[in-house]
């Protein structure tokens, strides 16, 4: 444990290197990528992903996972489409519609901290479940014709060339990393991961912690799902569907313990600026999305893989104690 | 660490290099180039269309151009774009036509982000073919405004909000015809009990193809045959076959499953011949005739309709030409040459309550007399 | 009576016992809402479309028992159905056994890519795999050039091989990938309870640390486990192949989820030590029997399904361990009562790690 810090702060130290590389790249390879449109656009296409990015962090650093966050979006959106076209007001239907997403969170919370059931299972069945409640709310319709007030608020810039989504993202990465990094809870939040048993034996309130991480990350996903529909301008039952998968990835490429109690969040975020603007120049240089998403494939084993073997190779030599063995928080059964 | 971060950044600088070499080299001076020649050529052409000839492209002009499909990877796409690179060396473009696509489980997202980049690359023109509905119309406008044309073709923007033009493989209304001329036939002179095994919910055109299908339907006419239900298989091939089979189930009395999708149609068929039913259940729809033929000439699916997307292709790439080109300028009653195809007129479409489109037809309908030429 | 079962009736015996009952409470309640639904059709349709899953999801358990997750099956059934299409396409002539070892071997050489990475490169599971899942799709795309496998390229003997009855129990039929399925089940479930590789796993996932103090090879028992999930991945490819004939690019497409959910059911422990290939089998069974169900219910709107499946996802899992819980408590009393305790020291038990 005693070099943690040093091992946590190479690995940022990776992904910053690899991150510049990527820039480099993408300045020299693809003329328009430089320009601020083209920054603006590569935020703004993921940022809601990015935003459930930073909540997902503490979910999983305290041992959990929450697969329902995309169908969560998915019925935040439906909610707020669906109230709005029927005559809500569009601000009466964002509030329920966030209130929805809290409960979903607030329901996974209660069958895991309070039940005791995996949080795997569990939002394994809320990802078909909520789904399938926006099913039910939207059916095979298209709905849109949102206020231009919710639109423009998805769309246009509101500070400079920032669209509202992006300040969000902004201040939410201060507020995440201070919490997690700084306060009570955010120690609680590594305790539990680490060991649930010690956690409780030294006084940490497991079920409350729990239930507050999943009700969080329920009402951002919610969040997310509204800034989506107000960017999309028309939601369908689809919406949102799939994005699990990439968030995850995201939250593990910045160097987050899939079994829990490790990884920070400057980690993460630089995960986040890599894998966007990765995508980003692969998509100007016209590469396809399937090859897209392998190379991030490729990226995500090899960031931990060359790690390792480099010190394996290390160990083998004699050259440093065997403590670097194994890669940044992401220790794995041996 | 040292070595560590140098072998990590080598590996990385490997996958970049060899993944983005070949997008990379097209160069950005010819857009530059083509931009002069396409605003020059905007009056002339326009005169002669108000005048009431047919416009006709003038080839060799550069226009940059990409061919958005659904995703990659299935049959038709790639005969779209077939289609559109015959196209391209007949109008001698020296611009390469780049095929690109999002991932299917990744779709409406992936086609947002290729429209939104659509611009900064220098793009004068996208072809899409729609899956995200209305979510891709900011997208879409917003390349609009940046100077990038949007041609829709297979499936258009619902709204028509940022779209061009919607180059329609046949009239929507008319699929709905004759999906429910083939559900009679196939139920035979009494008429009966039919079903709709559609692809996901919020498939834009399928969803359009259906209601059609409910238009025509109240037709006199079609009195004998009833649509009885409508199931999605998420044009997923296991979906769609435990689909088919729990709509026999669920329907005693069915006598066919008409599937406006090519995936749906397959799985129907195969799953109506696995458990012997194909006697008593007849499948038909939209569907391809290289992966339909062995039904069709066993009698699970004894006909079924399509359009030719390579000529889908073909003509989605000489609108798009003309219209990047400044030789059309996209409004109705334009007239132009699709290359080998004749003359089309820009008309408005009556199948959605705003847009324009050009309009290809027609359908072929395949039985066991056609269908083993069309599959070669 | 009931303290004699429990105090003999191991806890995973138990856990299959409460599934089976849920199964039956299901299928009692269908019945009573479609017509006709216990029939000998039932029978067919369930069986023969949970068997594809089935097989991958006794990979499946092997691979979770070690602690590990495998993410890229939907994607190795993929491009083996692909593959194996083609290649019977191109040569209809290539007999039948040696396609099926074709189509184990290329899954074992995909599942011995993750196995290579999880257990000598110390990449995390999910990480190699969420990152195969990604790349074996890609391969497909690139491999396929946009063709599609169709049935009528292939030989006759696939297309008989979903249709024909291998036998036939009164009017119930068994169809020959249901009995492979089966098999494949039993072979591993004994497999797993009396090889000395099969007791290995529990131990290792048990307690990793344990199980490599012990002496145990711990790497090549992990590389191995993700090699026979490959293996039957890519067997799964074939039947996929044989009962779907027309194989896309899109083959086998989030099916990982749908093995994830039949395990996580079937009382596998995500966290490693704990389960069964009969558990997992039931998961697996139980589930596909919602989804049949749903779709046959009349009374549902076709949006109405996915929310209750989640729902009843959720209380089979709720109701699994409340009883469970339940039952083990008395099962642990009815033990101490007999003073029982050289039954509760086995190390593969799991009652003596959760007492």
């Amino acid at each position: 444990m005693r070099d943690l810090g040093l091992r946590l702060r190479s690995w940022e130290g990776m992904l910053l290197a690899i991150l510049v590389v990527v820039v480099a790249l993408n300045a020299l390879a693809a003329p328009g990528y430089l320009t601020v449109q083209n920054q603006i656009n590569l935020f703004e296409l993921s940022v809601e992903k990015a935003i459930v990015v930073l909540v997902m962090t503490f979910v999983i650093i305290s041992g959990e996972i929450d697969l329902s966050v995309a169908s969560v979006m998915g019925l935040a959106a439906v909610v707020v489409a669906v109230l709005s076209s029927q005559g809500v007001p569009t601000e009466v239907a964002i509030v329920v519609a966030l209130g929805v997403g809290s409960l979903c969170g607030l329901a996974n919370g209660f069958w895991v901290a309070i039940v005791g059931l995996p949080s795997l299972a569990v939002t394994l069945a809320g990802l078909i479940g909520y789904r399938g409640l926006a099913r039910v709310l939207i059916e095979d319709r298209s709905v849109g014709g949102f206020p231009d007030w919710f639109e423009s608020l998805g769309q246009q810039p509101i500070l400079g060339p920032l669209p509202l989504a992006l300040i969000i993202f902004a201040v939410m990465v201060v507020g995440a990393t201070i919490i997690l990094s700084r306060s009570g809870f955010g120690r609680y939040v590594y305790v539990l991961g680490s060991n649930i048993q010690v956690a409780r034996f030294s006084g940490v309130r497991t079920s409350r912690v729990r239930l507050t991480i999943f009700t969080a990350s329920g009402f951002v996903a919610a969040l997310s799902g509204v800034l989506l529909a107000a960017r999309l301008g028309a939601v369908r039952g689809s919406t949102a569907e799939g994005f699990e998968l990439d968030i995850i990835t995201m939250v593990l490429l910045g160097g987050v313990s899939i079994f829990g109690g490790r990884g920070t969040m400057p980690g993460v975020i630089l995960s986040i600026l890599l894998i966007l603007n990765l995508r980003n120049g692969l998509g100007l240089a016209n590469v396809t999305g399937n090859t897209q998403t392998g190379v991030i494939g490729v990226l995500l084993i090899l960031s931990v893989l060359i790690p390792n073997l480099v010190g394996m190779a290390r160990s083998r030599f004699g050259r440093e104690e065997a403590v670097t063995l194994t890669s940044p928080g992401m220790t794995q059964i041996d | 660490m040292n070595v560590r971060l140098a072998i990590a950044l080598l590996g990385t600088i490997a996958i970049l290099t060899g993944c983005s070499s070949p997008g990379a080299a097209s160069p950005a001076a010819s857009v530059a180039a083509s931009t002069p020649a396409a605003s020059a050529s905007e009056p002339a052409p326009s005169a002669s269309a108000a005048a009431g000839g047919a416009v006709k492209a003038t080839p060799g002009q550069s226009v940059k151009m990409m061919l958005l499909p659904k995703f990659l990877g299935i049959l038709p796409f790639d005969q779209a774009n077939k289609g559109a690179e015959e196209a391209a060396t007949e109008l001698a473009n020296p611009e390469k036509l780049s095929f690109v696509g999002p991932t299917a489980e990744n779709s409406v997202q992936g086609q947002i982000e290729f429209m939104t980049n659509a611009p900064t690359q220098g793009l004068k023109v996208v072809m899409l073919s729609n899956n995200a509905g209305d979510q891709i119309a900011p997208a879409a406008e917003a390349a609009q405004t940046a100077g990038t044309k949007v041609v829709t073709w297979d499936s258009p923007i619902p709204s028509a909000k940022g779209e061009s033009l919607f180059v329609a493989q046949v009239d929507f209304d008319s699929i709905g015809v004759v999906m429910a001329d083939m559900a009679l036939d196939l139920t035979g002179s009494d008429g009966g009990e039919f079903a709709v095994l559609s692809a996901s919910p919020d498939a834009a055109n399928q969803n359009a193809w259906i209601a059609a299908l409910e238009k025509a339907l109240k037709d006199p006419k079609y009195a004998a045959v009833k649509l009885v239900d409508t199931v999605y298989g998420d044009d997923v091939s296991e979906k769609s076959y435990n689909q088919a089979l729990a709509l026999v189930d669920k329907h005693p009395k069915l006598e066919a499953i008409m599937a406006p999708t090519t995936v749906g149609i397959a799985a129907a068929a195969k799953a109506m011949q696995d458990e012997k039913l194909c006697d008593k259940v007849k499948v038909s729809g939209l569907g391809l005739p290289s992966e339909m033929v062995s039904y069709t000439l066993n009698g699970c699916a004894p006909e079924f309709a399509l359009w030719s997307f390579v000529d889908l292709g073909y003509l989605t790439y000489y609108t798009s030409y003309l219209l990047a080109t400044g030789a059309i300028q996209g409004t109705e009653g334009e007239q132009f040459t699709g290359g080998r195809m004749g003359d089309y007129t820009i008309e408005k479409d009556p199948t959605r309550d705003a847009g324009l489109r050009v309009l290809m037809g027609p359908f072929t309908v395949y039985n066991k007399d056609n269908v083993e030429a069309a599959a070669k | 009576m009931m303290q004699t079962v429990l105090r003999r009736v191991r806890p995973e015996r138990l856990r299959e016992l409460i599934l089976i009952l849920i199964i039956i409470a299901v299928a009692a309640f269908f019945a009573t809402q479609i017509p006709d639904f216990l029939s000998a059709r039932t029978f067919t349709r369930i069986s023969t479309s949970v068997a594809v899953v089935a097989v991958v999801a006794v990979g499946q358990t092997l691979v979770v028992l070690t602690r590990n997750i495998d993410l890229s099956v939907g994607s190795i059934v993929g491009l083996v159905a692909y593959f194996s299409g083609t290649m019977l396409s191109n040569d209809p002539t290539i007999p039948a056994p040696v396609v099926i070892a074709i189509s184990i071997g290329i899954g074992a050489v995909l599942g011995s890519v993750n196995g290579l990475l999880v257990a000598y490169g110390r990449v995390p599971a999910i990480v190699t795999t969420l990152g195969t899942l990604a790349l074996y799709r890609v391969a497909l795309v690139e491999l396929s050039g946009a063709k599609t496998v169709t049935t009528d390229t292939l030989p006759s003997w696939m297309l008989d091989l979903p249709q024909v009855t291998l036998l036939s129990l009164g009017a119930i039929d068994v169809r020959p990938l249901v009995v492979l399925a089966v098999v494949i089940a039993v072979v591993f479930q004994l497999g797993l309870r009396y090889l000395p590789y099969g007791r290995r796993l529990f131990a290792i996932g048990s307690n990793p640390e344990a199980a490599r103090v012990a002496g145990f090879p711990v790497q090549r028992d992990i590389f191995f486990a993700f090699v026979l999930s490959g293996a039957l991945s890519g067997l799964a490819g074939f039947m996929f192949l044989a009962r779907f004939g027309n194989i896309t690019v899109t083959a086998g497409q989030g099916l990982e989820l749908q093995v994830v959910a039949a395990v996580v059911v079937g009382g596998v422990n995500i966290f490693g030590g704990v389960g069964s290939i009969i558990g997992a089998l039931l998961g697996a069974t139980l589930i596909d029997l919602l989804q049949q169900s749903l779709i046959r219910w009349l009374e549902v709107s076709e949006f109405l399904r996915d929310a209750i499946l989640g729902l009843l996802i959720l209380l089979a899992v709720a109701s699994d361990k409340v009883i469970l819980g339940r039952l083990r408590t008395l099962g642990i009393r009815a033990r101490q009562r007999a003073q029982d305790d050289a039954d509760a020291i086995d190390p593969t038990d799991p009652a003596a790690r959760h007492a």
